[in-house]
């Protein structure tokens, strides 16, 4: 079937940068927004000077990290740091329907782009900011990143085995999920209030604030003077629930939840032996004696290798996975058959795999990702369109490093 | 497009839900609670599996109490049917004829009850339909359920954290379960969206393996462009610099010194010298000034050596304070109990006690992740008593007479 894309016919002027706020107007893209990305030559993003590059495909415009997030979009190259250029964005923002930053609280009030800045030449703007910690309250101006957040937000001292240093996800994780995705939900709703009222609004997103909602349940907890506990991989309704490595060194999850599936994980793992051994008769037997029941299960697997191991797993009805690394994961054929994976063409990188917004709408023709924009190749095009600049006044502010 | 008279102040003022989500995409609802749709949790007669999630709170004189079922179902209200029988199904086809969305999780869970999507559609053309399943809608795995270890696995995030040492180690607090239900929100506006063109909501098939796949971070594009296989970072910093560093009263998070931040290694090795730390002026050394050293495994382990005797005589909430009047991304590693008495949240007023009928205790919940300017989130409200919204619902609304009801009851229906 054929799809009117949801968003189609909208306007985004995003000046989003590096993690969190790139991947809300990348989905907002995939939904068929018109995503117009604000860059220049002298203030390029830091994501596009990020590794991973292609050996021999280096610079501005090789970057995988800056691909990964930022496909679909158009890039126009406008140096903020000149009058006239902050001039033809404001003109810029007079027209679309959405604007877009992730800047500290300040960057945009010194270029005359505050929400009210902007609201007074186009009311039915909506205006998103995603600040570290929000635009007012003694630390507003406090700096960080992904992982910085992350610890501020207490997932990081959650997150490890029981006794050792935290460690939380080992990543950036706020700026990948949590923080996008919540943006996206404020986003949409507010998209789908303008569409049937004309009023447009502001929308903040405190990074600190939206990723202390992930561990909302743990607040809830401590709330009822209960401390919560690091608890690594166990859970209280299975066990074993863990993850155990191969022979080939790759890893796996195995979880049992009932008797049935521990029985079968014994004989599996050719330890049926254990079948009668009164450590391990019940849940509650096995949750007493868990240390050994794991390192018994851990010795085990060793012997397999992971991929025979699998397939014995599900055959034999035992919760289990993978643990996939990024080679594994980039070459799950589930993830391509569901186009989450899509093979795009780079001028610069050449073929890279770059993933969807993760849901599908069944029965609809799947979107098709279009590759990252180079550095200001969308400039002439979106300006001659939205504004009417000609192709000489482009050129002449080309020189003056102002389209640039 | 034509503007339309809205109710009330909130984006999705009536917008009704109906919730068939387990603890899978139970959140997902939620979201949608805090932008003023009114959401519907389904639950058997006894309730939801969700409350019996982790974390528990138990006493002597309480009942067992699931903090996480608390937190992803406030704002709900709760219907109790027993979908094994006929009439239990009969009453939830006039629920999702009375509603603009339905949201399922962790299987296709109408579809199981022989309403296939097209036979949603005769029932309410206009519904938009969301199933969260863990590896997607053909990918149904042979056993149930799939966990959070097993998605969390499967969706590569399980392969990035832990140690080098003892293995991978997941994230706390189920976030495949967030990481799903916040991208089965967005799907449902996005139907709501697509409805408003089209007058078709469309069914929407949200895999939680993708959701976490999200969060890999630059390792994808490492292995596909350079062949490289990220492995996990640990508690071993990843250059001097960036990482988790010991203080006096635990553990501090920070990121100076890589691109972009790269003032920030300066303004460090000022601080440390100011501070008369004897250790740091080994960082006035030249080398230490090249990026590429810092890299050096001889490089990181002198850092943590020459940082922690600086932070050691200091505690978190001190070098928080420091670093960022100096430009350095330094955070204290909160406990929840620290989040709880943050200064910043505090005057945000970010924290709000609500009073929980069923358990009669309060608690304290966060304000929505956002903040709306005109149409502003609703501020968290409690959790409902299984199945209190039957007689509003069932009697009020579709006008099922009390004797009805009462048969429906004790019948074991509702």
């Amino acid at each position: 079937m054929t799809v009117v894309l949801p968003l189609a016919g909208l306007r985004v002027l995003d000046f989003c940068w590096i993690g969190a706020g790139a991947l809300v107007t990348k989905t907002l893209a995939e939904l068929g927004a018109e995503v117009y990305r604000v860059e220049s030559h002298t203030h390029p993003d830091n994501l596009r000077l990020t590794p991973p590059f292609r050996p021999g495909a280096e610079g501005l415009e090789g970057s995988g990290y800056f691909a990964s997030r930022n496909s679909t979009k158009q890039s126009i190259a406008i140096n903020m740091a000149t009058e006239r250029g902050r001039e033809i964005a404001f003109e810029l923002a007079t027209k679309v329907d959405v604007v877009t930053s992730n800047f500290r609280p300040g960057i945009m009030k010194r270029w005359g782009f505050t929400y009210e800045d902007v609201r007074a030449a186009n009311p039915g703007v909506i205006y998103l900011t995603m600040p570290m910690q929000g635009a007012d309250g003694p630390h507003s101006s406090f700096i960080g990143f992904g992982s910085t957040i992350s610890a501020l937000a207490g997932l990081v001292n959650l997150s490890g085995e029981p006794g050792r240093v935290p460690v939380g996800t080992g990543t950036h994780y706020p700026d990948h999920v949590p923080n996008p995705g919540h943006a996206l939900v404020a986003m949409l709703a507010a998209i789908r209030h303008a569409r049937r009222t004309g009023e447009g609004q502001e929308i903040e997103l405190s990074q600190f604030e939206s990723t202390v909602n992930v561990i909302g349940p743990a607040i809830l907890e401590a709330s009822l003077g209960q401390e919560p506990v690091v608890t690594g991989n166990r859970t209280d309704d299975a066990v074993p629930n863990g993850v155990f490595q191969c022979s080939d060194r790759a890893w796996v999850v195995v979880s049992c939840h009932t008797d049935v599936q521990w029985t079968a994980l014994l004989e599996v793992l050719d330890l049926s032996g254990l079948a009668n051994d009164p450590r391990f008769r019940t849940v509650p037997d096995r949750k007493t004696n868990e240390d050994e029941l794991e390192a018994l299960v851990a010795a085990a697997v060793l012997r397999h290798f992971r991929s025979e191991l699998l397939v014995a797993l599900e055959a034999a009805g035992i919760p289990n996975a993978p643990v996939n690394s990024s080679r594994d994961i980039v070459e799950d054929p589930v993830l391509w058959d569901r186009g989450f994976w899509q093979n795009v063409q780079h001028p610069v990188i050449g073929a890279m795999p770059i993933s969807r917004t993760p849901f599908r709408v069944v029965g609809h023709e799947q979107f098709t990702l279009v590759r990252p924009p180079l550095l200001g190749e969308h400039t002439l095009d979106v300006l001659s369109r939205e504004l009417g600049m000609s192709a000489e006044e482009h050129d002449q502010l080309v020189a003056e490093k102002v389209l640039y | 497009m034509a503007s339309m008279p809205v109710l009330d102040s909130s984006a999705l003022a009536g917008i009704r839900v109906i919730d068939l989500a387990d603890e899978l995409a139970a959140y997902a609802s939620r979201l949608l609670v805090d932008l003023g749709a009114e959401v519907i949790r389904v639950e058997p007669p006894g309730g939801s599996s969700a409350r019996r999630v982790a974390p528990i709170v138990a006493g002597p004189d309480m009942p067992m109490l699931s903090t996480f079922e608390r937190f992803v179902n406030a704002g709900k209200r709760s219907v109790t049917l027993n979908l094994e029988t006929a009439e239990g199904v009969a009453i939830l086809v006039d629920l999702l004829r009375s509603a603009d969305l339905v949201i399922e999780s962790a299987v296709p869970v109408l579809e199981a009850l022989g309403i296939s999507s097209e036979r949603l559609r005769e029932i309410n053309p206009r519904i938009g339909q969301v199933i969260v399943t863990p590896f997607g809608l053909d990918h149904v795995p042979a056993w149930a359920p799939a966990n959070d270890l097993i998605v969390m696995g499967a969706g590569g995030l399980l392969h990035l954290g832990g140690y080098p040492d003892v293995g991978p180690v997941t994230a706390y607090g189920s976030q495949s379960r967030f990481a799903a239900s916040i991208f089965a929100a967005v799907a449902a506006l996005t139907a709501l969206l697509q409805r408003d063109l089209t007058g078709e909501a469309g069914t929407f098939d949200v895999s939680a393996q993708e959701c976490v796949a999200q969060a890999l971070e630059d390792s994808a594009a490492t292995y596909a462009l350079t062949g490289r296989v990220r492995e996990r970072q640990g508690d071993r910093p990843r250059e001097a610099g960036t990482g988790i560093y010991r203080c006096r009263d635990g553990y501090v998070s920070m990121v100076a010194g890589r691109l972009g931040t790269a003032r920030a290694w300066t303004a460090l090795v000022q601080w440390l010298n100011d501070d008369d730390t004897p250790e740091a002026v080994e960082l006035l050394e030249e080398r230490w000034n090249q990026f590429a050293f810092r890299q050096s495994p001889e490089a990181i382990a002198d850092f943590v050596r020459i940082f922690e005797a600086f932070a050691l005589k200091h505690d978190k909430q001190e070098l928080y304070v420091e670093a960022q009047a100096r430009m350095i991304a330094l955070s204290p590693v909160s406990s929840v109990d620290d989040v709880l008495g943050n200064k910043q949240l505090a005057f945000r007023d970010f924290f709000i006690d609500v009073a929980d009928s069923e358990f009669e205790k309060t608690m304290t919940y966060p304000r929505a992740p956002y903040s709306l300017s005109e149409t502003p989130a609703l501020a968290p409200r409690a959790a409902p008593r299984v199945g209190e919204d039957n007689v509003p619902v069932l009697v009020d609304e579709f006008g099922i007479s009390f004797e009805a009801y009462r048969s429906l009851v004790e019948r074991g229906v509702v």
